[in-house]
């Protein structure tokens, strides 16, 4: 693992089913939006040794139209939504910023929980991505700054501060205190 | 200090452990022992949709 520059990792790791399976979505999605990956799925692709059942993704607010769009799309290639079969009726899910979830045909786990970004962090965490390239493909993950903060001032289960211990020590002296600092301030009270 | 506290602490003393190991070797080799984790961990979920959600508090 290197870290080239402060939103540049280079990962040559053997890619896991998990891993296979965020990139499949990953290809069809950001042909449609921006987005950016959060939450345990960060740790987990930078080495911390568990599994997760899901993959946090967040993408701007989408208009009916090209939410459509993306939305054959999944389901061209395979993908399925847990929460509902409509397309208005998933939509709906989407306008509300009720997060919806995404598994290959016939499975349930793993799956991609999608939210739509509806307050600032959500937004900060869209902006300030940090590119993971691998073998053969990229993800946009959210800065580890961000995860770190989040995980050890909102979240805090056990799980959510081993995963930030994980980022802190794989990341060492290329995270930046004073921007921690920053985001466990605003996220104060969240 | 009682089993809850003690576990956690064991448990982040492997978090520091594992993520030396990480840093300490290619990428190619502690990935493919956490794939081990990751692949059977999927492997073995399997649960349905209905219960599933149900336990997500979704629809």
């Amino acid at each position: 693992m290197k870290f080239i520059s402060t939103d540049i990792i280079e990962l040559k790791r053997e890619l896991s089913d998990l891993d296979i399976f965020a990139l499949d979505f990953i290809r069809i999605l950001r042909k449609h939006t921006n987005y950016v990956i959060v939450s345990g799925y960060v740790s987990i692709l930078l080495g911390r040794a568990r599994v997760s059942e899901d993959i946090d993704v967040i993408i701007p607010k989408m208009d009916f139209p090209r939410f459509s769009y993306l939305l054959k799309e999944l389901i061209k290639h395979g993908f399925y939504c847990l929460n509902a079969e409509n397309d208005l009726e998933i939509y709906d899910y989407i306008k509300n910023k009720i997060p919806i979830r995404f598994a290959e045909k016939d499975m349930v786990i793993p799956n991609v929980e999608l939210k739509i970004a509806k307050n600032r962090i959500d937004e900060i965490a869209l902006k300030n991505t940090i590119t993971v390239r691998l073998k053969k493909d990229n993800l946009l993950i959210s800065e580890l700054e961000m995860q770190i903060a989040f995980k050890e001032v909102v979240l805090k289960s056990p799980k959510d501060i081993e995963d930030a211990r994980h980022i802190r020590n794989i990341a060492g002296k290329h995270l930046n205190s004073v921007l921690i600092k920053k985001y466990k301030g605003m996220l104060r009270g969240f | 200090m009682d089993f809850k506290k003690n576990n956690q602490r064991e448990r982040l003393k492997f978090v520091d452990f594992w993520s030396k190991y990480v840093l300490g070797h290619d990428d190619e080799v502690w990935s493919k022992q956490q794939n081990i984790i990751i692949n059977s961990g999927l492997k073995n979920a399997y649960i349905s949709k209905k219960l599933y959600m149900k336990l997500k508090g979704r629809k």
